[in-house]
């Protein structure tokens, strides 16, 4: 379980200062897929940081299993992330010039798993993405789609029990975006993990779990949740399904119109 | 992350970057090439003297002249300033005589004092055939020699000779082996005749007792043909017994009765006004100057190291910015600031490693093929001026490892401190 309260985020100082993220507070139960939805610069990617404990928001507290990762000592939250956390990117971050085996055995070696498990470790991922018989091929020989397939081995050998996806289709045509979803919702599906995926795709939202639309670094609405895991302030910003697109549309018109 | 798999990945970042990684490290190597050429050359040169200084003194004999008075004003003339005898050269230098040979025997410890008798002889020749200027030195059991053919154990009686190589064939014989036992003929001027209407001339008979090589490590007595000390007085006695300079002589050895004396019978000399000088003193003089050598070439050699210094900071700074997205990958993934800031010094010290190796390894294959050439030119006998010594070469390249890991610190800091928000943020 992953609890997120009062997290505020701010870039500048003084009179320049600008307000990434304004007290977001949602809780998100273990095994839950959730998409974080904004257009750019809304704060989605910012939000994911403070969750990751990559960015260390000055005020709130980000609860993974009853530990605030905020105030964990780097080290901590380095073996943290080694261990119970995953990352994938739009634009893969996979070493071209290494075999794909090379590539997926990182967070191995960098959690320090037994040299000896890894090797197993490593093939169990790449079946998981189809890529068994790409095992010592380089990384730069693959598709866009299988680079991104391999990003999600890499990030799965491990065994995460959080998953982060900041827009992972991004860079993909809608089959083979549609491929790596898939493969995204099955090892959540399978392994319980939490699955955050940061998007600014309706449909790749819509697959999820639970929704949280982010604008101007505030939640504008929040769907899939039950009312437990809010706040009192944010249970009128829970929606039933179908209602968060207008409102999201209405948020989005008012932000164009500001910006104009 | 394990150390192990630190220092694999660092290896493999580098043969991504082959070029970069050879260039970098041939710049080491110049430095390594250097430094190990010129330690070879230290070490190879100061066996080579020792081993000179070794075969050719003593450790129990102490060489000596007397002290050059040195003069700040005009002196008087005085027509019985004796123990003075032109030197040759137009000036006249102090002689020891035999008082102050006696005089030096008193001294506790001293065995016995040789001068250096150095008979100036005319000629040597074997029977029938031509006459060939010789120069006689005295033969010394400390003294190593290489024999072509026979040898000495002990001293050399009174009536033997020992020829060098160079003699065998002038002298009429087939080979070195032939010519021991053959007697030989030296002849000799009886200087105080010289003026007489017919001066008085001797031939001294010796029979060959060995046949020396043209040895590399052979310098007093090389060209010398070696007599025994008594042998070498009869004939000093001969030639020069009645001239002003009989009893006179430039240089004589002291010999001590013990080798741990020979420092303080050589200060009691000293004192005495004489410079004295042990074997160790020798050695002292030969090998400071290859000291000095061999500091300026390692000179060379660090400067070629501190520059290849900034080579390694300057690639290693472009490699952190060319693999900014890779790190911040690495850490979002957990890895620690320590970790990667020992990825890029491991990176250092593999270029370090390679540059030390291919230096050391190039300087090591250069060095044993000039190896007989460079013996050829100095006529060095059978001495090799380089000696590469593995457990030096292997200091010189855990040196360059360690000197190029602290190059490799500042990169590797930037590395270590990089955001990984910002080095992921997609362009």
């Amino acid at each position: 379980m992953i609890e997120i309260k009062g997290v505020t985020k701010t870039y500048g100082k003084k009179q320049n200062a600008f307000l990434a993220l304004d007290d977001i507070n949602f809780t998100i139960p273990t095994g839950t897929t959730v998409a974080i939805i904004g257009k750019s610069g809304s704060g989605k990617s910012t939000l994911m940081h403070a969750i990751s404990g990559l960015d260390r928001p000055e005020v709130g507290e980000v609860i993974i299993d009853g530990e605030n990762i905020l105030t964990l000592k780097q080290r901590k939250i380095d073996a943290f992330r080694a261990s119970k956390m995953s990352f994938i990117f739009q634009s893969f971050f996979i070493q071209p010039n290494e075999t794909c085996y090379d590539n997926v055995v990182l967070p191995l070696e960098i959690a320090g798993v037994p040299r000896g498990q890894r090797r197993a470790k490593v093939e169990a991922a790449l079946a998981a993405v189809e890529l068994t018989d790409k095992i010592r091929k380089k990384a730069s020989t693959l598709s866009g789609g299988q680079k991104q397939r391999l990003a999600i081995a890499r990030a799965i050998v491990n065994e995460p029990e959080i998953l982060f996806a900041d827009e992972p289709t991004g860079n993909l045509d809608s089959t083979t975006g549609g491929i790596v979803e898939d493969f995204l919702f099955n090892y959540s599906k399978k392994n319980n993990a939490t699955l955050i995926v940061v998007t600014h795709d309706q449909e790749l939202a819509d697959k999820c779990d639970a929704q949280v639309v982010i604008v101007d670094g505030k939640i504008a609405s929040i769907t899939g949740f039950k009312k437990t895991t809010l706040k009192a302030k944010d249970e009128e910003k829970l929606l039933e399904p179908g209602e968060e697109e207008e409102l999201l549309e209405a948020t989005n018109e008012r932000h164009d119109g500001g910006a104009a | 992350m394990k150390i192990s798999d630190t220092i694999r990945r660092a290896g493999r970042s580098l043969r991504q970057a082959k070029a970069r990684t050879l260039l970098t490290s041939l710049a080491i190597g110049v430095g390594a090439f250097t430094i190990t050429l010129s330690l070879a050359g230290g070490q190879g040169g100061r066996e080579y003297t020792d081993a000179i200084v070794k075969a050719n003194t003593d450790v129990n004999e102490i060489s000596l002249t007397k002290k050059v008075p040195v003069t700040t004003s005009i002196q008087e003339y005085s027509p019985d300033a004796a123990g003075m005898t032109t030197d040759g050269f137009g000036g006249s230098l102090p002689t020891i005589t035999n008082k102050d040979i006696e005089d030096m025997l008193k001294i506790d410890g001293v065995e016995s004092v040789t001068p250096n008798y150095a008979p100036s002889v005319n000629y040597i020749t074997a029977e029938g055939k031509k006459k060939f200027v010789a120069t006689i030195s005295t033969f010394s059991p400390s003294v190593t020699l290489d024999f072509k053919a026979g040898s000495v154990s002990g001293n050399l009686k009174d009536d033997e000779i020992i020829l060098t190589e160079d003699y065998v064939e002038v002298l009429g014989f087939a080979n070195a082996a032939d010519a021991v036992g053959k007697k030989i003929e030296i002849n000799a001027t009886k200087l105080s005749t010289t003026f007489a209407a017919q001066p008085e001339t001797k031939d001294f008979v010796y029979t060959v007792k060995g046949v020396s090589d043209a040895s590399g490590l052979a310098f007093r007595s090389q060209g010398s043909l070696l007599i025994s000390s008594d042998a070498a007085k009869e004939m000093y006695t001969y030639i020069n017994e009645g001239t002003s300079a009989y009893g006179q002589f430039f240089l004589a050895a002291v010999r001590v009765k013990d080798a741990s004396q020979a420092e303080a019978i050589k200060t009691i000399l000293n004192d005495k006004g004489y410079d004295a000088q042990t074997a160790a003193d020798v050695l002292g003089t030969v090998n400071t100057f290859i000291n000095v050598l061999l500091g300026i070439l390692l000179g060379f050699g660090a400067l070629a190291v501190l520059t290849s210094v900034f080579g390694i900071i300057n690639t290693q700074y472009i490699s952190v910015l060319e693999r900014t997205q890779q790190i911040g990958l690495m850490k979002a993934l957990g890895m620690s600031a320590r970790d990667v800031g020992r990825l890029f010094k491991f990176e250092a010290a593999w270029v370090g490693f390679l540059g030390g190796a291919i230096g050391s390894g190039l300087a090591f294959i250069v060095g044993t093929i000039a190896n007989p050439f460079i013996t050829d030119a100095l006529k060095l006998g059978n001495i090799y001026l380089l000696k590469f010594d593995p457990i030096q070469i292997a200091i010189v390249v855990i040196g360059l490892m360690l000197i190029s890991v602290a190059a490799g610190i500042f990169p590797a800091r930037k590395a270590s401190r990089l955001d990984p928000i910002e080095a992921l943020r997609t362009e």
